[in-house]
């Protein structure tokens, strides 16, 4: 939410204000200053999460007036501003005397406990620490506006703990810098402090409190593997490729990451993986890699195969008895993130950073989600109820296809056909590529310039772009034509592009290239290496009949005549 | 710029985007108090990636003098 607009976050509010039904959740903001801008900020962040959230306020600086009329709400918030206590208390305090400032601390601290007292019923009270950063430009020595706030903090401190949740402004304030979080013209003008800015953040730290008093926590952080737990591609580089070492510079945000879960899951986070590898490769690592922290006894769920994601986070929901809702996906793909977004929005994402020094801070933050509490006076089996049927709900109406996602990605591509501007990039796709390659054939740039030069060779490679972007030239198919007989030499794509039907349209293009030079039939083989099971029966489905096996190959023919296109409509060439 | 300062005071004001006419002002729009009125800057500052003065905040209390003003800050 810290990523979206203001206007989008007001547009999307009121949109969700029709669409999300159910048992009304009643959020009270009690303040001494204007901070109205809160509201929608809040309701969006619950509604986003399907919770059916209204926040009123009180009168402008009525807190100890209005407490008791807020007291039956499900939560309320404070936003009692040290500086406002009494009107520009920031600048006055200074010229107090000592018996002033005990006086005015003896009179807050007998407000703040009544009000406390009067919330001691309301299921999740969240109050913010006095903070005298905003107003306080020189650190040399305490003030007596630092000591005032402190004084206040100290007796908040009896009420860490029940229905009482203290917040530290500060933190926010620092991490986006009073600067961002200030605004002045509106503090002169109108008393209101802080910015949309400070609001979206605050809202990002609350939102796992409230939404844990309606059951709604997050309780399984679930990781893709390559480029996300390790640096690097299992299935190319190999166990000992991959990298995630303290000692290695590249490795060490891995390394880091791998901490941060393994903390979580000491915390009893459900740590869970969900990649496109060949299994067996990631329980080698599991089991051997002597760098991987997060090692198989860690682990509670894997799904590791080649089905899409979205119905693997589904299972892992089903298999743990959670709601997808209680889910943080962690990948370092747009695709996937994206994928997900699109069909199940209820699960919260998080993009590996491309500047992977940024990515633990990333985790770091995430631990905000998993916030817990066991101590808030909710009725555990309403709020379950509630979760449940609302889940429901959800799943039945946002279930998109694959298809649908895939349509809405604009996928075209571009053709190369013998093309000798892209030889370093052809030679280099038949050496590096292992997973998604039929005959794992590897050729040097010489030798792709040498079937350049002969006419009885076709190769054809495509460069891969969706509205996120361009993946580059990743797909390369070779064939040879002798006699009357095409033979696929090699046809392989980049794992980069896997799980968007892609090689559907590639071998359709590349059978219509054969049927254009007049042959009528294709001869294609598989040959198997311990990283390309996963187009094992690639030419079965494409419609290929097997004509020899072996254990190590599989041969096949294709009448070209009888080849059914796919017909991929929503992939375009260009 | 005009049509996307009406849908954001539409947005804004939860109001139609009819109602956000030449003549539209605090008179005519329900919903445009001044909370709504700081939203609305906050909304247009961040759209347009500009920061308006206290004194041109007090100014634009109309649709026209918010597109005047905008107008003069966007050369």
């Amino acid at each position: 939410m810290i990523y979206l607009r203001y206007s989008d976050i007001l547009k999307k509010n009121l949109e969700l204000r029709e669409t999300v039904k159910g048992s009304e959740f009643r959020i009270a903001i009690l303040s001494n200053i204007t901070c109205h801008q809160i509201n929608e900020i809040i309701e969006y962040s619950l509604r986003a999460n399907g919770v059916n959230a209204s926040v009123a306020q009180c009168n402008y600086n009525n807190i100890i007036q209005e407490v008791k009329k807020f007291s039956h709400f499900n939560a309320v918030i404070i936003f009692w501003e040290a500086s406002s206590i009494i009107d520009g208390l920031y600048y006055r305090i200074n010229l107090f005397n000592n018996s002033d400032i005990e006086e005015l601390t003896d009179k807050t601290i007998k407000e703040i406990n009544y009000v406390i007292d009067s919330l001691k019923n309301t299921p999740i009270v969240i109050f913010n620490k006095f903070s005298s950063r905003i107003f306080n430009h020189h650190f040399q020595n305490e003030n007596y506006f630092d000591t005032f706030c402190n004084s206040l903090n100290d007796n908040l401190r009896k009420y860490i703990s029940g229905n009482i949740k203290i917040i530290d402004p500060d933190n926010i304030l620092s991490d986006i810098s009073v600067k961002a979080a200030v605004d002045m013209r509106n503090f002169y003008s109108s008393k209101a402090l802080y910015t949309v800015e400070f609001y979206k953040y605050y809202a990002e730290h609350i939102t796992p409190i409230l939404l844990s008093a309606v059951g709604k926590t997050k309780k399984a952080l679930i990781f893709d593997c390559d480029n996300t737990l390790w640096k690097g591609i299992l299935g190319e580089e190999g166990l000992h490729g991959i990298k995630m070492a303290a000692s290695d510079k590249d490795g060490l945000p891995y390394h880091e990451v791998q901490n941060l879960a393994l903390a979580l899951s000491r915390k009893g986070v459900i740590i869970g993986l969900c990649s496109r590898n060949n299994s067996e490769d990631v329980e080698q690592v599991l089991s051997h890699h002597h760098d991987m922290i997060l090692s198989d006894k860690y682990i509670s769920i894997k799904k590791i195969n080649w089905t899409d994601k979205a119905t693997n986070l589904k299972d892992i929901a089903d298999e743990l008895n959670i709601g997808t809702d209680s889910i943080v996906y962690v990948d370092d793909s747009d695709f996937e993130i994206n994928y997900i977004k699109s069909v199940l929005p209820e699960v919260t994402t998080l993009k590996v950073p491309e500047n992977k020094y940024e990515y633990t801070s990333l985790i770091r933050r995430a631990f905000g989600y998993f916030y817990s509490s066991g101590e808030t006076k909710e009725d555990y089996n309403k709020t379950e109820m509630y979760r449940e049927e609302s889940l429901r709900t959800k799943e039945k109406k946002r279930f998109l296809s694959i298809e649908e996602y895939l349509q809405s990605l604009d996928i075209n591509l571009d053709v190369y056909i013998n093309d000798c501007n892209i030889v370093q990039r052809m030679a280099q796709l038949t050496q590096k590529t292992n997973q998604f390659n039929l005959t794992t054939k590897r050729y040097t740039e010489t030798e792709i310039n040498s079937f350049l030069s002969y006419e009885n060779n076709l190769l054809v490679a495509i460069d891969v772009k969706d509205k996120f972007g361009d993946s580059g030239i990743t797909a390369l198919s070779i064939i040879n034509f002798s006699g009357s007989t095409a033979e696929i030499d090699t046809f392989l794509m980049s794992c980069r592009i896997i799980g968007r039907h892609i090689e559907f349209k590639f071998f359709d293009l590349i059978i219509e290239q054969i049927r254009r030079k007049g042959f009528s039939q294709i001869k294609a083989s598989y040959f198997k290496t311990i990283k390309n099971q996963q187009v094992e029966y690639f030419y079965e489905n494409m419609g290929l009949s097997l004509t020899g096996q072996t254990d190590e190959s599989k041969h096949y023919l294709l009448e070209t005549d009888k080849y059914i296109t796919k017909s991929i409509d929503y992939i375009r060439i260009n | 710029m005009e049509n996307r300062i009406k849908e954001i005071m539409s947005v804004v004001f939860e109001t139609d985007l009819s109602m956000i006419n030449e003549s539209a002002s605090p008179e005519t729009i329900e919903n445009w108090d001044s909370l709504k009125h700081m939203n609305l800057i906050a909304v247009l500052e961040e759209e347009f990636n500009i920061t308006f003065s206290d004194d041109e905040i007090l100014e634009m209390l109309s649709y026209k003098l918010i597109i005047k003003i905008m107008k003069e800050k966007m050369i």
